[in-house]
């Protein structure tokens, strides 16, 4: 067991009261009939009154802010129960992993035969960690685990937040998580960020634009090596991600993404969830650079001692 | 394609080796040689020059974005021969760009049979990572005036001192030398993952790549090596309390005028500039973008209990074309696992020969 896994349950575990705390400060005082009524219509979950987004100084709805989502997707994206967590005679409550609805619209996802099996296989050798210095070190064991890159969706459903950084050209995203980064390149014929990635990597290549007040990002070019949670679902590098983010209040940001990959599903399907905008006075993004924590697990066996 | 990315992890031991040495002691280690790069002189940008201002982004902050690099020719200290002098003069600042940018030809194509990774071509590198331009600084440190970085207190050259007696794996220049690697946290830093260092920026051999993001009321710097970011809020939050340690330290912005002022503090012990003390060391840095492919940047190392009085170095950040890719370390990091595997099978080495001579 982990100290990163151990953290990020803890604040999976604490994420519920989060939004409980989120919401009641959001009611209005009563002064006024007007904000009466206002604050006597309790919300409806994923319903959002019409709302207009602020945009930035070049006209564009404004994402800039720290994010975090508050669903336990990263455990599994489908419907899950509460299980305890590995080693449950020393981590007791601290490593039990919480039960939640899932993130995949219709509740299915579309595996071909095979690549069930495949998912079936990941999700029980989610612990088997097997560190080479070639590429087999990615064979199995959760990314996660491992404290790598999370890859696209499921950076946004960690329970960690990020920071969007909101130029004209690009914006970046930049998570607690690793310190992983993304860039998405805004500029129609950027010289500098061709249309096709010139590599694959972890957080792929992606290229956005706006429709209407809804950002859109198209990102390929991703290795093959990253998970959607601790269930073991898992993608090829054919996958093709399509995310659209809309500001439905202040204070929420819909987030929607559509999973294309050829190799594995036999059709796109598609996940949703809200972010929560960060409201905490003074939040800023710390550090959780896991690396440090995961290394006697990754490198142990290569230790002079690699029992103690 | 996974190996473009593996430039991190196939190149990362002798990349941290190298970034250890100034690129300027690399450059004038093979001085006179004429070369053959088509450098950018000084006098192919002076045009630009005038009709040239200062672009601004949507809301109103002076424009730093893009991509820049650190790379230097200069010298962090000034060299005796200049004495006082704090300026080259046109032709012997050519000279030293050329003799600059002819290493980094040599250090690409004719690398050393020791380090045969660092082709970069292999990865699809220019063979010079283009953009620096010539320096007419005779260092790097610019106060105090003698070009000197102060003397240490001697409380923390006796911290220095102690740590290059136990600092394990840092003498780079032999590399016979034993290594100590028992366990992970015997490798450095940048060999583990977890910080290639800054603030400061400063110049490395190579990869000195940078990209500034601004977004209203924060500017980001993202350093090539390991995509480390820092964010730098300008809305005068408050400091962080002493409670939180950051590998980068933790920033805060403000403009002067059209400089940006950034101060950072909240530094993690064993993560510092120089092994400067985390708790005291304040490092306070000045952005001003003074033509359209030149930000001029100074920064101020403040720590009483490390150096006997504050200094300041500059650094010319010069415009150079983007992207920069994902750079993942961690993910692929063979060099720990072979740091260590080869450390077992030297010990295994050793403990077969004790016994064959045992034997004897």
């Amino acid at each position: 067991m982990t100290k990163a896994v151990l953290l990020s349950l803890f604040v999976l575990s604490c994420a519920p009261l989060a939004v409980q705390a989120q919401t009641s400060t959001q009611q209005p005082p009563a002064r006024s009939a007007a904000s009466a009524a206002a604050a006597a219509k309790i919300p409806t979950p994923g319903e959002f009154p019409p709302y207009k987004p602020p945009h930035t100084g070049d006209g564009k709805p404004d994402f800039n802010g720290i994010w975090q989502s508050f669903v336990t997707a990263d455990i599994d994206i489908q419907d899950h129960d509460a299980q305890a967590g590995p080693h449950p005679d020393i981590m007791g409550a601290y490593g039990a992993w919480p039960g939640g609805q899932g993130i995949v619209e219709g509740g299915e996802i579309p595996y071909k035969p095979e690549a069930l099996a495949k998912k079936k296989a990941n999700a029980e050798k989610r612990m088997v960690v097997n560190i080479t210095s070639d590429d087999r070190r990615h064979d199995t064991g959760d990314p996660e685990l491992k404290c790598y890159r999370p890859g696209v969706p499921r950076a946004n459903y960690l329970p960690f937040p990020f920071q969007i950084i909101q130029s004209t050209d690009n914006i970046m995203m930049v998570y607690e998580f690793e310190h992983t980064l993304r860039t998405i390149f805004m500029k129609e014929n950027d010289k500098e960020a061709p249309k096709e990635p010139p590599a694959d990597s972890w957080m792929g290549w992606s290229h956005g634009h706006f429709e209407g007040d809804t950002l859109v990002i198209d990102t390929t070019g991703f290795v093959p090596y990253t998970w959607f949670d601790r269930a073991g679902d898992f993608h090829s590098d054919a996958l093709h991600v399509i995310e659209r983010y809309t500001l439905v209040s202040p204070y929420h940001i819909m987030y929607e993404a559509t999973i294309e990959d050829p190799n594995v599903y036999t059709r796109p399907w598609k996940v949703s969830f809200p972010l929560y905008r960060r409201m905490e006075k003074n939040v800023q993004l710390v550090d959780f650079d896991c690396v440090e924590f995961v290394e006697k697990m990754l490198y142990g066996p290569y230790y002079k001692n690699p029992g103690k | 394609m996974g190996n473009r990315f593996g430039v991190s992890s196939n190149a990362l031991m002798i990349g941290a080796a190298v970034l250890l040495l100034p690129a300027f002691i690399l450059a004038q280690t093979k001085p006179g040689v004429a070369a053959k790069a088509d450098a950018k002189t000084a006098s192919a940008k002076s045009p630009e020059k005038k009709a040239w201002v200062l672009p601004r982004t949507p809301d109103g902050q002076p424009n730093l974005q893009g991509y820049w690099t650190s790379l230097s020719f200069t010298p962090m200290e000034r060299p005796a021969k200049y004495g006082n002098r704090e300026f080259l003069t046109d032709e012997e600042a050519a000279e030293i760009h050329k003799e600059g940018i002819q290493h980094s030809y040599e250090f690409t194509f004719n690398d050393l049979a020791e380090t045969p990774v660092y082709d970069a071509t292999v990865y699809a590198l220019s063979a010079w990572q283009e953009g620096v331009a010539p320096n007419k600084r005779t260092s790097l440190v610019v106060d105090p005036p003698d070009g000197k970085i102060p003397a240490l207190t001697p409380e923390a050259a006796k911290v220095r001192e102690a740590a290059r007696r136990h600092g394990p794996n840092q003498d780079y220049a032999d590399p016979n030398a034993p290594v100590k690697a028992d366990v992970a946290e015997d490798l450095n830093l940048g060999e583990r993952c977890l910080s290639f260092g800054g603030p400061p920026i400063l110049p490395g051999a190579y990869n000195s790549n940078f990209f500034i993001v601004q977004g209203a009321g924060y500017v980001m710097v993202e350093y090539e090596w390991n995509n480390e970011t820092r964010i730098i809020p300008l809305d005068g939050q408050a400091p962080l309390s002493q409670g939180i340690h950051r590998w980068h330290g933790n920033s805060r912005g403000h403009w002067e005028g059209n400089t940006l002022v950034v101060e950072t503090s909240n530094f993690r012990p064993g993560a510092t500039f120089q092994g400067a003390n985390a708790k005291t060391l304040k490092i306070t840095e000045y952005f001003t973008r003074t033509d359209q492919n030149t930000i001029e940047y100074k920064f101020t190392v403040d720590d009483p209990s490390t150096w006997t009085k504050p200094w300041s170095a500059i650094v010319p950040l010069s415009h150079m074309d983007g992207p920069i890719f994902e750079y993942d370390c961690s993910e692929n990091n063979n060099d720990a696992v072979n740091i260590l595997a080869g450390a077992r099978a030297t010990e295994r080495a050793a403990e077969e020969k004790a016994k064959k001579i045992s034997q004897k």
